[in-house]
């Protein structure tokens, strides 16, 4: 049996309205990278645009999935008709175990692209990747976890390069980027244990929503920052 | 990491240079400020102009670049540019 639902029920729409922030946070510098990436025409930017539309449709395929069971199972307790509840489910269920697929499938992707962008890769190592990505989500089916632990390891990873990053600029803006990939990366820690008590689930979505406020933050203060330089 | 610089680098050099000047400047003074060749900043002027970036004036017999409201608007996005990579790391 997949495991679809992590959340407890009292949590249901919370957790939708905290995956919307990160999808909004996501899409916001993936559109200022893109708008970069036409004036320099930096590929690099272009791979942190892509990275982020990817971690983007992620979240929004997540909201989808969740969207739909917690507003179906809610329309079947009001039916009260079993065999109509069942049919509701069945195909929610299809719907979900894909939605699930990609959910997982541009998390991943999207972190990697991020990764490459600092670990230069070999087209080889790409299709490699890919392939162990695929291999990871389809194992994840049955083991949840393996899909927060493969997150772990990517986002672990990132946010070192960000800490590296602040410690050579010393830049408020990379302190809190490399702050917020942290906590960002904390949360599938939490994610991880949601087999124990869902309540783990409430703690990843909460440390999920602050670091992506201060991924935000980060943001803001970099655009600001540009405009006070400008006034001088 | 200080590498060749690109062709968006240079017009923010150019940029800066006038407003560190209070927003004119005259070609020669861009020329020294922005390091760059003549016949290089002779191209670079043309498009900026064409750009509506900058706009060539005369003042007293002598000519003038100044920035203009898109110049700055430019100059702005350029900054932020820097940070965003600064932040990232790009």
């Amino acid at each position: 049996m997949v495991q679809v639902v992590f959340s407890p029920k009292w949590f249901w729409g919370k957790d939708i309205f905290i995956d919307s922030i990160a999808l909004l946070v996501l899409l916001s510098i993936a559109i200022f990278a893109t708008k970069y990436y036409w004036i320099k025409k930096s590929r690099n930017y272009l791979y942190l645009a892509l990275s982020f539309y990817l971690i983007a449709l992620s979240f929004f395929s997540k909201i989808l999935i969740n969207f739909t069971i917690y507003y179906q199972v809610l329309h079947t307790q009001i039916i009260g008709s079993m065999t109509y509840t069942q049919t509701i489910l069945k195909s929610s269920e299809i719907f979900a175990v894909s939605g699930l697929f990609f959910y997982r499938f541009f998390t991943l992707l999207g972190l990697f692209m991020l990764y490459s962008i600092y670990e230069k890769q070999s087209k080889a190592n790409i299709i490699l990747m890919v392939y162990f990505i695929l291999i990871s989500i389809f194992f994840s089916k049955e083991e949840y976890y393996l899909f927060y632990l493969t997150s772990l390891i990517l986002l672990g990873i990132i946010s070192n390069r960000y800490y590296q990053n602040y410690r050579k600029n010393k830049s408020k803006a990379s302190g809190m980027l490399a702050a917020s990939f942290s906590i960002i990366t904390l949360s599938q820690v939490f994610f991880m244990l949601v087999s124990i008590t869902k309540h783990f689930y409430v703690a990843g979505e909460i440390m999920q929503l602050i670091g992506y406020t201060v991924l935000l933050t980060a943001f803001i203060t970099v655009l600001k920052h540009g405009r006070e330089k400008n006034k001088g | 990491m200080e590498g060749k610089r690109t062709r968006v680098d240079i017009i923010g050099d150019m940029l800066s240079s006038i407003v560190s000047k209070g927003g004119q400047i005259k070609p020669t003074h861009l020329m020294y400020k922005s390091n760059m060749s003549h016949g290089q900043m002779k191209t670079y002027i043309d498009d900026l102009v064409q750009k509506e970036l900058i706009k060539k004036v005369k003042k007293n017999d002598f000519d003038y670049v100044i920035i203009t409201n898109k110049g700055h608007e430019f100059l702005q996005k350029l900054r932020e540019m820097k940070e965003f990579e600064k932040a990232f790391g790009l």
